[in-house]
């Protein structure tokens, strides 16, 4: 290959090759009519395998409908950043189009190898502005919110409604201590996948696996967290409006990993206080002091 | 960067250049496989820092008077390595062989010792799997250094028959320091096995 | 200065093709192997794009070959199997072979003047470690049970036996352990060779900045890879001999802590994806100035931020464990780090855009490629933003908000930038041209469907749809996402099926393109001042360096727009620089 005559370099701009492949060319056919074939089959109604575009448009992104008393803190965090990200993209989508179409071959070039130090200083100015401002709103915000909502759990005086999971292969078990305020007696309910909770009282998990990790996501509440096995972990929320929504796995468990839905019942506090009569009383009936197996709590500590 | 050297040296170290860049690749690499180390030392720190008492309630401590044995053992075929990377610097090949033969040796010795280890701590209860993390960080950890125990008595023992075939002199010696080296790392690492898992 | 010793040019097929020890030959080795399971890695991830589309539907033609036993029904098991397998793929066997094992055994030599690497035979030992751990990774394919399963993150105790019992996904724990393996003895090869086998007159900051992004990630590699290492050996000794680093639960006495697992992951993890994008940072920075026929804009600048970014990679990584209840202090400290992060990336950015702006822009198809790495790591990167933020991460992490964020970051600009170098380098490494028009065709049918596919991602993770999620249908609160899914599918499917114009013009041209001369980007470093394809020995006179490798449009220069790294400027036109005034409005 060493002997390979020295080609003269083509001028600046011209096109660097005049090869043809017949083979790519047929591709190129082909696949042009696959994709005006997809294109227009969206257009026409929809089917199970192809969507519309009309039930591309219904199904705009929407955040799940919000019942919690800190999930908006989190929303509003969520939008104050897309509006920043949003200018700085806008910013620099700009900046590569323009450079694309108006400096193009026939531009002069501007020999700059920017290591003067006006270009350091405009470099630090810019990104340090970013930094600040940008970041720097969002960990403000953050660390107070963090404070005064998601890392302030609940304490005893506050007397929330204390709850401990058991996540297991593919399914939520829930324990209430009942009236007698502690776990693994026999007034204790045990629920599988259903939780009830009632509105404007704050709700304290603790968490923990039978098997492997799994994940506690209440997208209503705009949170979740990890259960582990052999640890514990914890999780507090308050409602703020009735409903019946769904309690979701988030952390790959297994080939059922998608069946481990929940599901989370908020009632006023009348409703719930009839809920919680009727279990204890049925939870009672089944208690059977010699399974070990059912005795799954653990005594709590805030 | 490499200074110049004095021509009597350039003649005499031909292979000056190569030799450091194979020196900085090894340090390297043994500085790559002390991370590897590192990370399982990690975990016994992890494990051990959250364990109420160690050894956890009813299993047996781990014996002393083996292990110090060995980092004995292991020392002195250190000792015999760079002893004998020394004389292979000043040309002496059998000298080279002798001493490496010895490390094969000792190295060996090394590894007959924790297998009467292994059997040992086994006959006195604990074994690899049913002594939860204390057994697991032992096993595991004197295990995976005697896999590299034994990939350094390979390589000596290679070099202690490539000696007897004449390969190297005082000029071209470079998978000596290599093996070399590799055996000081594999002290090195036992010391801090012997010290974390048998001591402390 | 002795001169490098090189192996004599090899005379037999297997010498010269197999067992080669010529880092070319080696480098399109791992490019060709990385291609192989790119293919693969993709195929995976259409097909998982087919069930998530079409619940319960059966695979077009591959359902009829691969998945009999369910009827061409993607089953729930074979699922997990799907997206662990692409996610290790992708890492380990389709971006490190073509970025790290392809182009940097094939540029580093070359750019810093260099004959070869400087342990050649370990280099040949690198690619061979590899083909032993694809091996393996094929092997679990086979053995009844079936392959991995637990994420390519191989969380325990998913990936324990108490999770996923079987051989299986021992020997993907054993396949991924030897690919590091392989990773770190290319590593120190190119380490050594970058810090020994410079040409003279190369410092550091003469070197491309290509060098210095491999080089980066050769350092990140020799460091961190090792702590994956030791996280699998102790997988490895939970799995094959009952150890209990990692198990435990309620049927485990004294048991370990699979957050303990986590912990020595992403400390790994973490770095990893820098690893992953350095080579492209490289390259890009590099790409950008010669085909805007301008200096690398901050150059030192940019080799030092990319620095910088190395060693604040060790310290961030807790931002993917936020929910695993660690104490706030150390939570919020690692929010703060993680920002600050962004700072160095800014700093790239600034860099980029300024190299751009002003220049004499040729929109060659390397070129088009670089643009739309900065596109695709512009919009990725800034959506990180999000998720370092704890408050919204608690309902981000695990949705498919991440997906969309580290596949736009990692897998889209990745993926771009190998392809910006794989059109770059062929010329020199093929010694022929590639088809125009067929790469201008293959990078518009890229950008636009990978920017519509995980962008719809953000948006379908902002609507709440979680990871590794089989069925779309098993929620009530995601079953009205089914045509946004399904719009990524077949946009995902579009994507995969353009490719066809790469296949058929790397194919065509490899072996029938039109020869190509030396240098015809016309750049000024050291690789294309030889023949294309280079000789066995890359230099016949090992050159001695005089510039940078961005010297375009110097004004010293009279009658071309570039300059040679080893190029001496004729005296005659040596005079007192003119700087152009720029005209008002330019």
């Amino acid at each position: 290959m060493s002997d390979t005559p020295k080609r003269p370099n083509p001028p600046p701009g011209a096109r660097s090759d005049r090869s043809r492949s017949p083979l790519a060319f047929v591709a190129a056919a082909l696949f042009t009519l696959a994709v005006a074939t997809f294109g227009l089959s969206l257009l026409g109604g929809s089917s199970p395998r192809f969507p519309s575009w009309r039930a591309i448009g219904a199904a705009a992104p929407a955040r799940p409908i919000d019942v919690s008393v800190s999930g908006h803190l989190g929303d509003h965090l969520f939008d104050f950043t897309t509006k920043g990200i949003s200018f700085l993209f806008i910013v620099m989508c700009g900046i590569i189009f323009w450079a694309a179409t108006k400096h193009g071959p026939e531009h002069k070039a501007v020999y700059d190898h920017g290591s003067s130090g006006k270009a350091l200083i405009l470099t630090a100015v810019v990104t340090l502005s970013i930094l600040f401002i940008l970041d720097g709103t969002l960990l403000y915000g953050s660390f107070v919110d963090l404070g005064e909502a998601f890392y302030n759990f609940p304490k005893e005086s506050d007397h929330p409604l204390i709850i401990e999971v058991q996540a297991q292969q593919w399914a939520w078990n829930f324990r209430y201590t009942g009236p007698d305020g502690k776990f693994n007696t026999p007034d204790d309910i045990v629920t599988l996948n259903e939780m009830h909770i009632p509105v404007g009282r704050p709700v304290f998990l603790r968490l923990t696996s039978k098997d492997v990790i799994h994940s506690f996501y209440l997208p209503n509440f705009r949170t979740k967290t990890d259960a582990f096995p052999g640890a514990q972990s914890r999780l507090w929320f308050q409602a703020t409006q009735p409903g019946v929504f769904e309690i979701g796995c988030a952390q790959h468990c297994g080939a059922n990993h998608f069946k481990m839905r929940g599901q989370i019942t908020i009632d006023t506090p009348e409703r719930y206080a009839d809920w919680e009569r009727a279990q204890v009383a049925q939870n009672q009936r089944r208690y059977d002091p010699n399974d070990v197996e059912a005795h799954w709590g653990w005594d709590w500590e805030y | 960067m490499s200074k110049k050297m004095p021509a009597a040296v350039v003649a005499l170290r031909p292979r000056a250049k190569e030799d450091f860049s194979n020196y900085l690749g090894m340090v390297m690499m043994l500085g790559s496989w002390s991370i590897l180390f590192g990370g399982i030392f990690f975990a016994y720190a992890g494990v051990r820092m959250s364990a109420p008492t160690w050894p956890p309630p009813g299993l047996p401590k781990l014996p002393l008077a083996l292990p110090a044995a060995n980092t004995v053992i292991l020392g002195l075929s250190s000792w015999t390595a760079q002893r004998a990377l020394g004389a292979i610097r000043k040309g002496r090949r059998d000298e080279m062989q002798a001493l490496l033969g010895a490390t094969v040796v000792l190295g060996a010795l090394f590894l007959g010792l924790q297998y009467v280890l292994w059997t040992n701590v086994r006959a006195s209860g604990l074994s690899i799997d049913s002594a939860g993390t204390y057994g697991s960080v032992f096993y595991a950890l004197t295990i995976f250094h005697a896999l590299h125990v034994a990939a350094g008595v390979c390589g000596v023992s290679y070099l202690v028959v490539g000696a007897r075939f004449g390969k190297w002199n005082a000029a071209a010696h470079a998978p000596v320091r290599m093996w070399t080296m590799f055996w000081h790392f594999v002290d090195a690492v036992w010391l801090v096995t012997f010290v974390s898992v048998f001591v402390l | 200065m002795s001169e490098q010793h090189i192996h004599p040019e090899p005379t037999t097929f297997i010498r010269k093709y197999v067992f080669s020890t010529d880092h070319k030959v080696i480098a399109q080795q791992f490019i060709w192997m990385g291609l192989i399971f790119l293919l693969m890695g993709g195929t995976m991830a259409m097909m998982i794009r087919w069930q998530l589309a079409n619940p319960g539907v059966p695979v077009p033609i591959l359902g009829k070959l691969l998945l009999h036993s369910t009827g061409g029904i993607v089953s729930p098991y074979i699922y997990t199997s799907l997206f662990t397998g692409h996610g290790a793929i992708m890492i380990f066997f389709a971006i490190t072979p073509i970025m790290i094992g392809g182009f940097g055994n094939y540029c580093i030599p070359l750019e810093i003047g260099a004959r070869d690497m400087v342990f050649p035979t370990l280099n040949m030992l690198s690619f061979w470690t590899m083909v032993i751990s694809c091996l393996v990774l094929v092997a679990s394919l086979l053995v009844p049970g079936g392959t991995a399963a637990a994420g390519w993150t191989t969380y325990p105790t998913l990936s324990t036996n108490i999770g996923t019992p079987g051989l299986g996904q021992t020997l993907v724990v054993i396949a991924l352990f030897l690919a590091g393996l392989s990773t770190v003895q290319g590593a120190v090869n190119y380490i050594t060779t970058v810090i020994r086998l410079r040409a003279p007159g190369m410092g550091y900051f003469d070197m491309p900045l290509t060098v210095w992004g491999l080089w980066l990630t050769a350092i990140l590699n020799a460091l961190f890879v090792p702590v994956l290492g030791s996280g699998l050996i102790l997988l490895s000794f939970d799995r094959l001999f009952g150890t209990h680093f990692f198990v435990t639960g309620a049927l485990v006495k004294g048991g370990g802590d699979p957050l303990l697992f986590q912990h020595l992951f992403w400390i790994f993890g973490h770095p990893e994806v820098y690893i992953l994008i350095l080579p492209v940072w490289g390259v890009v920075s590099d790409l950008l100035s010669f085909f805007a026929r301008k200096p690398a804009f901050g150059y030192k600048a940019t080799a030092l931020s990319m620095v910088v970014i190395c060693i604040l990679s060790a310290v961030v990584y807790g931002h993917h464990m936020y929910l695993t209840t660690m104490s706030p202090l150390l939570g919020e400290s690692f929010m703060v780090l993680t920002m600050i992060i962004s700072v160095p990336a800014m700093v790239l950015f600034v860099n980029w855009l300024r190299t751009i702006w002003q220049g004499s822009l040729r929109l060659e198809v390397p070129m088009l490629f670089s643009l739309g790495v900065v596109f695709v790591f512009g919009l990725g990167g800034l959506t990180g933003l999000y998720l370092a933020d704890i408050p919204q991460d608690l309902y981000l992490h695990d949705t498919y908000f991440v997906v969309g964020h580290f596949h736009l970051t990692m897998a889209a600009a990745v993926f771009l930038g190998s392809f910006a170098s794989i059109y770059y380098w062929f010329p020199k490494i093929w010694g022929r041209m590639f088809n125009n028009t067929l790469g201008k065709l293959h990078f518009w049918f890229s950008i636009v469907p990978i920017t519509i596919v995980f962008c719809t991602m953000l948006l379908v993770g902002y609507s709440g749809m979680q990871r590794r999620l089989y069925n779309v249908e098993s929620y009530d609160f995601l079953k009205r996402l089914l045509p946004l899914n399904q719009l990524i599918s077949y946009t995902a499917f579009t994507l995969f099926t353009g490719q066809i114009f790469f296949v058929s013009n790397f194919m065509y041209s490899v072996f029938r393109g039109r020869k190509a001369p030396d240098n015809p980007w016309e750049v000024g470093t050291l690789e294309w001042q030889i023949p294309s394809p280079p000789p066995h020995h890359n230099f016949d006179i090992v050159p001695t360096v005089i510039h940078g490798p961005h010297e375009f449009n110097n004004p010293m220069v009279k009658g071309k727009d570039w300059l040679a790294q080893d190029e001496v400027i004729p005296p005659e036109t040596a005079e007192a620089p003119h700087v152009e005034t720029q005209l008002a409005g330019e």
